[in-house]
């Protein structure tokens, strides 16, 4: 049987043991009747109209006990089925979206139940308050579609990007849920539905593992019914056209550290690299818990105040200008060997020299293991603060840097952002920061830091900046409840039952959780501000090329000798470069020496790439002797080095 | 001894124990195995009915009751029963020959139509009230036999199963394809031997056919069915008696009619105490015009 769309599918019954409320009903259906968990009805009383999503739903016969099948089979379950079924019901519970009119708050009429059209989804979910009129607010998220019916959902922009609440977050397994997908088709929709009024926009994605995000500027191969989706939700099915990479180097300083290296893409990655000041400023990411005390904070400040950029003079008549690296640990062990020609003092300038040492110990930890990110040059190459363009997505390739490295990278461009947000001076109104594994840069428990803070913050405050996080996650209990709690918009995709078990998803019925436990791939569950009850829907693959399939149409190229790496590197500034001449050009160089004319070459992409690179790399200095290695340091004898790394 | 069944009260008193019948098959009662089950063909009816009735007040001692039957037929189609019949009525009942002119005329400004319940002259509550049942019974069995009047009619190839005997049935056109089912054997047409053997007779197995005439002639055949072991139980346990109206075949048809009937075992109406002798469609009907009339339930 199937019921017209204008025919009733059910009624609202109502016992004393499951009576209607204003928020909940019950309602019977036939067998055949194309209701499912998820659906979205309309009740039409005499005097008011409820709209409501079917949360659960029970079927029974009528039959007393199993034993009676038992023994109306005679114990034989191949017996022949019974010439009669039993008569059978469906009784359906739904929580209430909307009331029409909502004031006296009622229980729901024990009335018809239709199945919702396009336009009763609309007024249930309450987006005719934003998705129509001049003062549209509306981004298309996914298609409702179930009971025969199709209908765009949107969500309030100043819902999802602020200012009224913002920020998203997508939960659900690995490889099922389909997390990076749906986030990418968030970004396409909010490019080309924000609305222009409300200010520029754009999108800084965090590639933490594999090609994920490394090919958003190539199209996809849509199947029809993808593409018929993105019509439904007038949205073009285009990859992103404005897209800019960055990636640090790999340890050899040349290579990019990224999957996105074939010959025909690798030109739009440009290096993430950054000096000493770029580090300094974010110092406390590299200190875990035992090390965060005033001492450690003291002394890092003065370094950042009174040394790094500036002329310093030590109490031995050193004179240092220490910019990069190198020059910081001649400081140190200028300090050391001062404090040890001074009989062992262990207190320099109100520091004590174990503090100096742990913090030494850091800042040069972490130019061994983030080599290729951090440079030993005073400057590097950064994201575009300051000229960030409206509706261009800046990845930053993260996915090959450990722990570390991830955190000082993910710290410092969500600060960095925050502080030109502050004064609106980024380039852009509002930025969207997509992080995956958002469980572990903010953990539901374990020590505190710094990144953990950085994202509360941005979580409480974020939206009056314009500064919006889209956070994935297997497991969303892993995370922090109030970055959890402040995410306006919460997406849910196959969700593992375990999960599900915890008591974030205590309001959730049990129909509701068995369904997202099975959820097929492309579809999720949605709550928003606007929509009073969760709401699942259907969203189409995106219109870039996922990072599986870029990986097998564009396979990485090999990490290539050095010399071939800087030919590779100075092509993508100008495609004229002869690659002999650059090889004689740097043939018995010292590597540090042309990494460093490449940088620079690289900030100044001068118009005569091979003649400013030249230039940069200077005259050969012919060696005669073995280079001096300087003064040797006495260790020291009376303070042992609780932090130098085991 | 078998084990018997308990019981609750004392039985209601018998108003015809015993009746008449000759044996039409064989000489003498045996017991045919009627072999495996097997379903009726799609597109069978089952029709059955309903009543209610309730004293709604008193002229003096004279009661006036309410009553309300209902009958209706369900066809059955790939397993699933459906409505096919649904007849209702409502209407009054009272003694008329008890009441005033003035009374009369207040009944019949209720609007519903007005039955005669005759009988005692004198007042008696509980004869007063077995009167009205009388009529209410009566004007139900008129009720069904309508139902199963339109059914036949409008289904001229298909059969008709009919909870209780077919004599009210006797007139209507069809009704040879009609299946009486009787669960109640308050009378007895066997004798002796005859007997013993139609009811003691094993699970799955039916008793010869045998006849017995109406008042008017009609000839109606009848065999046992059992339908669940009786053993452990009471005699009548699982057991129904069929009926047809007397006609060409219907003897040599006892045993597919029969082994339809066995196959009615499943679903077993549980809700009901005479499960082991209702079948399920007809119970089904009973459902669907109690849950139709409303309150019935």
């Amino acid at each position: 049987m199937t019921a017209a769309p204008q025919d009733p599918i059910g009624r609202v019954v109502a016992t004393e043991a499951l009576p209607a409320s204003p928020h909940q009903f019950h309602f019977w259906t036939a067998v055949e009747a194309p209701v499912g968990i998820g659906a979205i009805v309309r009740v039409d009383g005499a005097t008011r109209t409820v709209y409501a999503v079917v949360t659960d739903g029970r079927a029974y016969s009528d039959l007393l006990t199993p034993l009676h099948e038992v023994v109306a089979s005679e114990g034989n379950p191949a017996a022949p089925l019974p010439p009669s079924r039993r008569a059978e019901i469906r009784l359906w519970t739904a929580a209430v979206l909307r009331q029409d009119p909502p004031e006296p708050m009622q229980p729901v009429p024990l009335a018809a139940v239709h199945l919702a059209d396009a336009a009763d989804v609309e007024v249930a979910l309450r987006m005719d308050a934003f998705a129509r009129g001049d003062e549209r607010t509306a981004i298309p998220i996914g298609l409702y579609a179930a009971g025969g019916t199709r209908a765009p959902v949107f969500v309030d922009a100043d819902f999802l990007l602020g200012p009224e609440s913002a920020h998203l977050g997508i939960s659900g397994v690995s490889g099922l849920a389909t997390k990076t997908s749906a986030v990418l088709f968030f970004l396409s929709a909010i490019f080309q539905h924000f609305p222009k009024r409300k200010g520029s926009v754009a999108a800084v994605c965090l590639n933490v593992k594999g090609p994920d995000l490394a090919f958003l500027d190539l199209p996809s191969d849509l199947p029809p019914e993808d593409a018929a989706m993105y019509a439904e939700l007038d949205i073009r099915p285009e990859p992103f056209s404005q897209v800019r990479y960055f990636a640090p180097f790999k340890p050899d300083g040349v290579n990019l550290n990224t999957l996105r290296t074939h010959p025909d893409l690798v030109h739009a990655v440009e290096p993430l690299v950054w000096g000493l000041r770029e580090v300094l400023d974010y110092a406390e990411v590299l200190l875990n818990r035992d090390d965060i005390d005033a001492k450690a904070d003291a002394f890092l400040d003065f370094l950042a105040d009174r040394v790094v950029g500036r002329p310093f003079q030590d109490e031995w008549g050193n004179h240092h200008l220490v910019e990069s690296f190198a020059g910081l640990e001649g400081l140190f062990r200028a300090i050391f060997d001062g404090l040890e020609q001074a009989g062992g003092r262990e207190m320099w300038r109100t520091h004590h020299v174990a503090t100096i040492r742990k913090v030494r110990n850091r800042l040069m930890n972490v130019s061994t293991r983030c080599k290729g990110l951090v440079t030993d040059e005073a400057s590097g190459n950064d994201l575009p603060f300051g000229a960030f363009a409206d509706r261009t997505v800046y990845v930053v390739d993260v996915a090959g840097l450990d722990q570390l490295g991830q955190d000082l990278v993910f710290t410092r461009v969500v600060s960095k952002l925050r502080e030109h947000l502050e004064r609106r001076d980024l380039g852009v109104d509002n930025v969207v920061v997509f992080v995956d594994e958002l469980n572990k840069y903010a953990p539901a428990d374990g020590p505190e830091t710094y990144v953990r803070k950085m994202l509360l913050d941005i979580s409480e405050r974020g939206r009056y900046l314009g500064l919006v996080l889209f956070g994935a996650q297997q497991f969303r209990s892993q995370v922090h409840r109030r970055v959890v709690g402040n995410a306006g918009t919460t997406v849910y995709g196959r969700m593992d039952g375990d999960e599900l078990a915890t008591p974030g998803y205590q309001t959730l019925s049990p129909a509701t959780k068995s369904k997202l436990a099975t959820l097929p791939k492309g579809e999720l569950m949605v709550r928003h501000p606007h929509f009073t009850q969760p709401v699942f829907l259907r969203f189409p693959r995106p219109a870039a090329l996922a990072g599986r399939q870029g990986i097998e149409r564009y396979p990485p190229a090999a990490d290539v000798p050095f010399a071939d790496a800087i030919v590779r590197q100075l092509s993508v500034l100008d495609r004229r470069v002869a690659p002999q001449r650059v090889k004689d050009l740097i043939v018995g160089r010292r590597e540090d020496d042309v990494r460093r004319a490449l940088l620079a070459t690289r900030r100044a992409r001068p118009a005569d790439v091979l003649a400013f690179f030249t230039a940069r790399l200077g005259r050969a200095v012919v060696r005669d002797a073995p280079a001096d290695a300087g003064p040797a340091v006495t260790p020291l004898r009376t303070v042992e080095d609780p932090y130098a790394p085991a | 001894m078998a084990r018997g069944t308990a019981f609750q009260g004392a039985p209601q008193p018998v108003q015809r124990p015993f009746a008449t019948a000759r044996v039409v098959e064989g000489a003498r009662v045996r017991a045919v195995p009627v072999g495996p089950a097997e379903a009726a063909p799609d597109g069978i009816g089952f029709a059955d009915g309903i009543q209610r009735w309730g004293i709604e007040g008193h002229f003096g001692l004279v009661p006036v009751a309410r009553g309300q039957i209902a009958a209706g037929v369900l066809v059955r189609a790939g397993g699933a029963l459906r409505a096919a019949i649904r007849l209702d009525e409502e209407f009054l009942v009272v003694p008329a020959d008890r009441l005033g002119v003035r009374e009369r005329a207040a009944i019949s400004g209720v609007g519903l139509p007005v039955y005669d319940a005759v009988g005692e002259s004198r007042p008696h509550p509980y004869l007063d009230r077995w009167a009205v049942a009388q009529v209410v019974e009566r004007r139900r069995e008129a009720l069904e036999r309508e139902a199963c009047r339109a059914f036949l009619d409008a289904r001229p190839e298909v059969m008709l199963v009919v909870d209780g005997g077919l004599a009210g049935l006797r007139d209507v056109p069809g009704a040879a394809r009609a299946i009486g089912i009787a669960k109640r054997h308050e009378t007895q047409f066997l004798d002796g031997p005859d007997l013993e053997v139609a009811l003691t007779a094993p699970a799955g197995s039916r008793s010869s056919v045998f006849a017995r005439e109406l008042d008017d002639g009609t000839v109606l055949l009848s065999w046992y069915l059992r339908l669940w072991p009786w053993t452990d139980e009471d005699l009548l346990h699982g057991l129904t008696r069929v009926e047809r109206i007397a006609g060409d075949g219907v003897v040599e048809d006892a045993d597919r009619v029969s082994r339809w009937l066995l196959a009615e075992r499943a679903p077993i109406a549980g809700r009901d105490s005479r499960w082991d002798r209702l079948l399920y469609p007809l119970h089904e009907v009973e459902t669907a015009l109690r849950a139709q009339a409303g309150g019935w339930l």
